[in-house]
């Protein structure tokens, strides 16, 4: 087997517009299944869509912001949003309602609000920093 | 080990090079070297006289500026696609440097993060 290697994930591009967290969960699933292992996973732009507690596809489609946080919880993997990007697009926990009174929040645990500090960290601290982009 | 952001959308019509900007800064404030690389449409970030204003946006240029001052190690360009746009080299903001290669400029980096 080889040697195994820590990852950061970095998803850009939003459920239901692109394929990158479809794609990403897959490959997460993969890593995982191969021994490695996920420091983090980071949402940046348009992926912060999938840290929303309210998206509420058709019953017959897939769920991913639901399926993301499943996986993430049941294996204890880190996961940020992004906070400019998710305050832009209306992505708030607690802490941000409250800082800028607003009527409600709508972040789904286990994911987490912060800056970009926490992408530098995946930069230095992860073996791989892979970008699931769903443009290019 | 420096990063090398790249840029390969057009300044106005998207978001994705100033997520990548921010990217780039955020690096060069934790002390981590970075650098640019404006690609196909992307060089039009580098356009002087840019009128962000007409569009109701902050112009790209002027945050492009701080570069230098977070320590940004290098600013590159593509200069065939320059050429497409008829950009001249007087066309584009001090402190541009011309690639001719991109293939080769890539090379020289082993991190490399493409602008979403």
């Amino acid at each position: 087997m080889p040697q195994p290697l820590s990852y950061t994930l970095v998803i850009t591009g939003a459920p239901w517009a692109t394929q990158a967290p479809q794609t990403a969960l897959s490959f997460a699933q993969a890593l995982l299944k191969a021994g490695h292992r996920i420091d983090r996973v980071f949402l940046y732009g348009d992926g912060v869509h999938l840290a929303s507690a309210l998206s509420a596809p058709p019953s017959d489609e897939q769920h991913w912001p639901r399926l993301w946080s499943e996986f993430l919880s049941g294996n204890n993997i880190t996961a940020v949003a992004c906070i400019a990007s998710a305050l832009r697009r209306g992505i708030v926990d607690k802490t941000e309602q409250a800082r800028y009174e607003l009527t409600a929040s709508n972040l789904r645990a286990p994911f987490e609000i912060a800056g970009l500090g926490e992408w530098v960290e995946g930069n230095l601290k992860s073996n791989r920093v892979l970008y699931f982009h769903g443009t290019h | 080990m420096t990063t090398l952001i790249v840029i390969d959308q057009p300044p106005y019509g998207s978001w994705a090079g100033r997520d990548a900007l921010d990217m780039t800064f955020s690096l060069a404030a934790f002390d981590q070297p970075a650098a640019m690389l404006f690609l196909g449409a992307g060089v039009n970030w580098l356009c002087k006289g840019q009128a962000a204003d007409a569009v109701g946006q902050k112009s790209v240029a002027k945050n492009l500026s701080a570069a230098a001052l977070f320590g940004v190690e290098q600013i590159l360009v593509d200069a065939q696609a320059c050429a497409q746009y008829g950009l001249e080299f007087d066309d584009l903001l001090p402190g541009s440097t011309p690639s001719e290669s991109i293939s080769e400029t890539l090379s020289q980096f082993s991190r490399v993060v493409f602008a979403g």
